[in-house]
């Protein structure tokens, strides 16, 4: 008699255990929810950070925006924001008459390998002149914004870090995909005259070696940095100031009735990322041939493929004047123009044209 | 800051509010819904608390009705650990998440901070305002009175947008001048200075114009670089922009000169030196004396005097003018990577101490 007894106040102790109100955190559904509570369905849900908050477990600090609703007689608190694997959460419940009720939940953190890599760096010439404006770097996965410079490093040919080669600009240029991150030298490393420059002294020297360096410590997207360090060694020529020429550009015409390439073919290595926007293809009707576009080794040549095969006819090369080589001299328009000697008063900035026949 | 830094829109802004039925008319504009931004980068206050935002992934400028118009005689907004403090509120932790710009609102002094909530390419935008008893809160965005322009970005020569994908211009900075929100961006393919100006109330017909600003400077050498920071400014009653580059120039341009299509000359008033990028500006008035201070990467916070730039004229002969603009580096101001004008005593600085970002008050120098 006296166990059934003990059994049930066990049972009744159980229950209420059971039924006291407490605070689930549904991993599922990324939702903290206070249940067992019957004063729950009476909540406002504009009112129910008054009962119920969640915080990131540390001092001071505001609790998390999210969505309050009450769901099967339950207080349901939505974070706005995704919950931060390996980061640890506070939710605390004030129930009016109870103690509070708080529960600690952390977000487990896969443990992943890195795999992100530098796929590629644009020039891709070994050779780059004294006044070489700019790198595009190609990353195989998103990248993480905010902390480029860290990671980059321009080293002579003794190992030594050249003192601040590049512009730092808090706004660091990426591509939509964060996959390509825009490396521009400082400008006042490069162009003529400036107080930078009689300061610092020229970022790259003709005839050395340089390397850039890109090391591992730069993180991806997901928080992991990259699998392996990144280094382009390359030699410093001549200083390039002059204007790109079209009448300096070859052009190899297709055939009729194939899909053959048109390729053109430059006397330097040109702007990557410019020439595949800058460039087109117009009949003589003026209508738009359509197709694909490549870049050559060196990006020495652009390679176009028509969609569908070439009509004989008179075409022409349609190319935006912003197309540029690799120290940013653009068509007809150097980077810098000498103030005394400028004939481009009234500056042209739309297209220029070559003109080609298929037969 | 971005900032909307300039008397003339304090004083309008004033006006406005006094006057409840221009007051409607202003935001009138903007109509209550979800305002998708991409990102939220520069800011810039404009008339009856609207707020201006640069939303460089989407390509937009947004303007917010912040519903913040009752005038506060606040003097200071001091948040110490605010990078940690946004950052637990969107769920994070500070590593996690960008602060890109502040602006203070000149009416109700709250302060207003641009975030980027995760690092990578799908980071979410947030508008964060901070009163003066420290309480941070989260800008609705879901529901917000609001209205959005595409910035008239420059058309590829290309075909179709070929290649187009690519080509992103980062808004660097904006700001509220004569009814005209005037945006500075930085190319990620181009090292242009493109300056372009978008009516506000925005409309369908008129998307602004855009101008190329071009400097002679280094002796002799005309070049094109894009703006970093500017700064609304009167010099000697003729509305100015004063355009901060990113090799540091400080450039003087006449507003009446920034017509559409326009290849304008800017005038070289001062040079800052290597290695550093100017951030901000912020003009002010001390002891019936006026002056700008400008907040940099790596030389800290220069305060120089705003008298007599009419005076600096274009270079038109090889005689190099070494002088330019005298500055003084402010020795009490140090780390500071965000600025925007408080009141007419004080201002608002971010200052980074560690991996911490702290909001807080400062006397003007």
């Amino acid at each position: 008699m006296t166990g059934l007894v003990a059994r049930g106040v066990l049972a009744a102790c159980l229950l209420l255990v059971v039924q006291s109100p407490a605070i689930r955190f549904d991993s599922g559904r990324n939702l903290f929810v206070l249940e067992n509570w019957p004063g729950a369905a009476q909540v406002r849900p504009e009112r129910g950070g008054d009962v119920l908050t969640v915080s990131v477990d540390s001092p001071n600090v505001p609790a998390l925006l999210g969505q309050y609703r009450v769901e099967n007689k339950s207080l349901v608190f939505a974070p706005q924001y995704p919950l931060q694997p390996g980061l640890s959460y506070r939710a605390t419940a004030k129930i009016p008459g109870a103690p509070p009720i708080t529960t600690v939940v952390r977000i487990p953190k896969p443990d992943v390998k890195p795999t992100t890599v530098v796929e590629r760096v644009y020039p891709s010439t070994n050779v780059l002149p004294e006044n070489q404006l700019k790198f595009y770097i190609h990353f195989s996965s998103p990248m993480a914004r905010g902390f480029a410079y860290q990671h980059i490093s321009l080293v002579d040919e003794k190992g030594a870090r050249v003192d601040v080669p590049f512009l730092e600009l808090g706004e660091e240029l990426w591509d939509r995909d964060g996959k390509r991150f825009t490396l521009f030298f400082d400008p006042g490393r490069i162009k003529r005259g400036l107080l930078s420059q009689q300061e610092l002294g020229i970022a790259l020297q003709e005839g050395k070696r340089y390397s850039l360096v890109i090391d591992k410590g730069w993180k991806d997207a997901e928080g992991q940095p990259l699998a392996a360090e990144f280094r382009k060694t390359f030699r410093v020529g001549p200083a390039d100031r002059t204007a790109v020429d079209l009448k300096s550009w070859t052009v190899r015409t297709p055939q009729s009735g194939t899909r053959s390439v048109l390729t053109i073919t430059f006397p330097k290595p040109m702007d990557h990322a410019i020439l595949q926007r800058e460039l087109d293809v117009v009949n003589s009707a003026g209508a738009v041939v359509e197709g694909g576009i490549s870049v050559g080794p060196e990006e020495k040549t652009w390679i176009f493929t028509p969609d569908a095969a070439w009509k004989k006819g008179s075409y022409r090369i349609r190319v935006g004047t912003a197309t540029a080589d690799l120290a940013g001299n653009m068509i007809d328009r150097p980077f810098e123009i000498d103030v005394f000697e400028r004939v481009d008063q009234n500056l042209n900035r739309s297209t220029r044209s070559l003109e080609f026949r298929v037969d | 800051m971005a900032a909307f830094r300039i008397t003339i829109c304090v004083a309008l802004s004033l006006l406005l509010l006094t006057s409840a039925g221009v007051a409607v008319q202003r935001t009138d504009s903007l109509k209550a819904g979800k305002a998708e931004l991409q990102s939220a980068g520069a800011l810039a206050f404009g008339p009856d608390g609207v707020l201006f935002v640069g939303d460089s992934m989407g390509g937009k400028i947004y303007a917010l009705d912040t519903e913040d118009r009752t005038p506060s005689q606040a003097t200071a907004v001091d948040v110490p650990g605010m990078s940690e403090k946004i950052a637990a509120m969107l769920g994070t932790t500070a590593d996690q998440i960008q602060v890109n710009d502040v602006a203070v609102n000149p009416v109700s002094k709250k302060a207003y901070v641009s975030v980027s909530r995760g690092l990578g390419p799908t980071a979410s935008a947030v508008i964060a305002r901070i009163d003066s008893t420290g309480k941070i809160e989260a800008l609705p965005l879901d529901n917000i009175k609001h209205a959005s322009v595409n910035l008239p970005n420059p058309v590829n020569a290309g075909t179709g947008g070929r290649g187009g994908n690519a080509r992103l211009q980062a808004i660097t900075d904006l700001a509220f001048v004569d009814n005209r929100v005037f945006v500075a961006g930085l190319s990620n393919e181009e090292f242009s200075s493109t300056l372009r100006a978008i009516p506000f109330p925005f409309n369908q017909t008129d998307k602004g114009t855009s101008v190329e600003i071009w400097h002679g400077s280094h002796n002799r050498f005309e070049t094109n670089s894009p703006i970093r920071t500017f700064l609304p400014y009167k010099v000697n009653n003729e509305q100015t922009i004063l355009a901060s580059y990113t090799c540091t120039p400080l450039v003087k341009i006449p507003v009446a000169s920034l017509t559409a299509g326009a290849k304008v000359m800017g005038t070289t008033i001062a040079e800052f030196g290597a290695g550093n990028t100017p951030l901000d500006m912020i003009s002010y008035s001390k002891a019936g004396q006026n002056f700008i201070l400008m907040s940099n990467t790596n030389r800290g916070v220069m305060k120089f005097s705003a008298e007599g730039l009419e005076k600096f004229s274009p270079i038109t002969s090889q005689v190099a003018d070494k002088a330019g603009v005298p500055y003084e580096t402010i020795a009490s101001l140090t780390n500071v990577v965000q600025l925007d004008k408080f009141d007419a005593q004080r201002a608002v600085v971010v200052t980074r101490s560690g991996s911490s970002l702290d909001l807080k008050t400062v006397a003007l120098p």
